[in-house]
């Protein structure tokens, strides 16, 4: 485990060093997030004009929920899908042959090999906008809600891994699978609002198939105090299972691949 | 007469090429249907909760306004600014300066092709939502016939000032930020988040001066019916105008980004 923290941490640290060198679009990178954000945070305040709560969030909560939007996308764009978006192009070059005789576990150093840091920004952004969820919500944050949010996230996020790692797997069989992808990042937008509000079908989908729903619904219950105990306990088991089979698809795959010459 | 045939030409090369890319085409059209259907979730939502009339907006409507937004988004839709950059910056564009053809009318045609293409499929689905939905059209006879010229100007209105926006590049490399600028601007002013009517007073005021809600917002209006003569009008000549005033900033851009641009490396 601690081997894998040092690896991780090298590989942090020269995606650091890299970004260093493109310190204007670091910033510009900052700016783009500040108006996503804010008129993100527009459109749920254009709705409140009208109601006081949309099928039962308050406006405090849905400010909440519209951090942890951000705070999901932002920690899938921080490490997963940078080292995603390399790892199909090694399978597509036939180059995953360098990584794969490495002496540690494929998947740990392919799913964290390369890093978004500029996406440290939407994290720190999402966490102010939950903050100022919170803020509103004062009266009913409690020990349990803040321990059982940092647990629900954590899983959101890797729900969300579970489902990108499934999809790079199939380009071993189909090699290019930026369709696939596409289809993955047309649904996450419908992660801005709670997943109860979707007609069937969708919320359907992004339950099962493409969990964003669920990985920014959850958490943002479990912060305003709306969760039950039988979601947590669904949440935690369904992650822990999620990985698991994406992880057994995933040496599935790695069996499958040949290499660029063999 | 020569514009028509090279037209022809073009128009004929570009769906030959496009016959390649169906699937490519379907897909996008799965990002032209989320973000409507979400805002119409969340809209039938305080609607349920405001006991089913908001403004004079009942559920219906709404479907109705976002399946006409979804649609005329879709005609409208442009994307230059996106793939100018690239062109700038790795010298493509070059090539294509040295054309007796203004690279405008490139664009123009893989614009007119992929939303030609495109709209069967996206009919069919329109048509499903609305069922789905129970939309409710106020759409008269003139509405059709003042809608037409609408979405071709507002079509011509987002592609002009797309360009406007990519030929920037010629002086900055990194285009991205004004890209996202621009389409926030747009998801905040030209009717996505919400029909012009129930947006707050100063905002409305707002859009109403600004380009951005003629671009999508205000033929969506006509289409679905929700607008009267007179609004017509004034949509019409608030399309004109900046269309207009576009096309010039546009002629003005061009011609010193082009005096400005040295492809890189060249």
């Amino acid at each position: 485990m601690r081997r894998y923290l040092r690896i991780i941490g090298t590989f942090i640290a020269a995606e650091a060093k890299n970004e260093m060198a493109y310190r204007a679009n670091l910033a510009l990178g900052v700016v783009e997030m500040v108006l996503v954000i804010g008129t993100s945070l527009g459109a749920v305040l254009v709705l409140f004009t009208h109601t006081t709560s949309l099928n039962g969030w308050t406006l405090a909560q849905m400010i909440a929920l519209t951090g942890v939007y951000y705070l999901i996308q932002g920690g899938v764009a921080l490490i997963f899908n940078p080292s995603f978006e390399k790892l199909m192009e090694h399978v597509r070059m036939g180059t995953l042959d360098f990584t794969l005789l490495k002496p540690a576990n494929a998947q740990v150093l392919l799913s964290t090999r390369h890093f978004a840091l500029i996406r440290v920004a939407d994290l720190v952004m999402g966490f102010g906008v939950v903050i100022v969820g919170l803020y509103m919500l004062s009266a009913s944050v409690t020990a349990w809600s803040l321990v059982s949010f940092a647990l629900t996230l954590a899983c959101g996020v890797m729900l969300v891994y579970a489902l990108l790692l499934s999809l790079v797997t199939l380009s071993f069989w189909f090699v290019r699978i930026d369709n696939i992808m596409a289809i993955f990042w047309a649904f996450t937008d419908a992660g801005r609002f709670p997943i109860d509000l979707y007609p069937g079908w969708l919320r359907f989908t992004l339950a099962t198939v493409v969990p964003i729903g669920i990985a920014v619904t959850v958490p943002a219950e479990a912060i305003s105090g709306r969760m039950s105990y039988e979601t947590f306990i669904g949440m935690l088991v369904g992650t822990v299972l999620a990985v698991a089979a994406a992880s057994w698809f995933w040496r599935i795959g790695l069996r499958n691949y040949t290499g660029a010459s063999a | 007469m020569t514009l028509a045939r090279i037209y022809r030409a073009l128009l004929l090369a570009g769906f030959q090429q496009a016959a390649q890319y169906r699937i490519q085409s379907l897909l996008w059209m799965l990002f032209a249907i989320i973000r409507p259907v979400i805002f119409l979730a969340a809209w039938i939502a305080v609607a349920v909760a405001q006991g089913g009339d908001i403004g004079g907006f009942k559920v219906g409507d709404f479907a109705a306004y976002y399946v006409c937004m979804t649609f005329v988004s879709q005609l409208t839709m442009a994307w230059n600014s996106h793939e100018f950059e690239w062109e700038v910056n790795q010298g493509r564009l070059s090539a294509k300066l040295l054309r007796p053809l203004h690279p405008l009318h490139y664009s123009v045609v893989e614009n007119l092709v992929f939303k030609l293409n495109t709209l069967p499929v996206l009919g069919v689905v329109l048509i499903l939502v609305s069922i789905s939905f129970g939309a409710i059209y106020r759409t008269q006879v003139w509405h059709i016939i003042a809608f037409i010229p609408s979405v071709i100007l507002a079509a011509a209105l987002l592609f002009m000032f797309n360009w406007v926006i990519a030929t920037l590049a010629f002086w900055a490399t990194r285009m991205r930020t004004a890209n996202t600028l621009f389409q926030r601007t747009l998801f905040i002013f030209a009717g996505q988040i919400a029909p012009i009517g129930l947006m707050p007073g100063w905002l409305q005021a707002v859009s109403y001066a600004l380009p951005f809600w003629y671009m999508m917002g205000a033929p969506t209006e006509i289409l679905r019916g929700g607008v009267t003569q007179e609004q017509v009008a004034q949509i019409l000549i608030g399309q004109s105008v900046w269309l207009a005033i576009t096309f010039v900033a546009f002629q003005w851009i061009w011609r010193r980004g082009v005096r400005a641009y040295s492809a890189v490396g060249a």
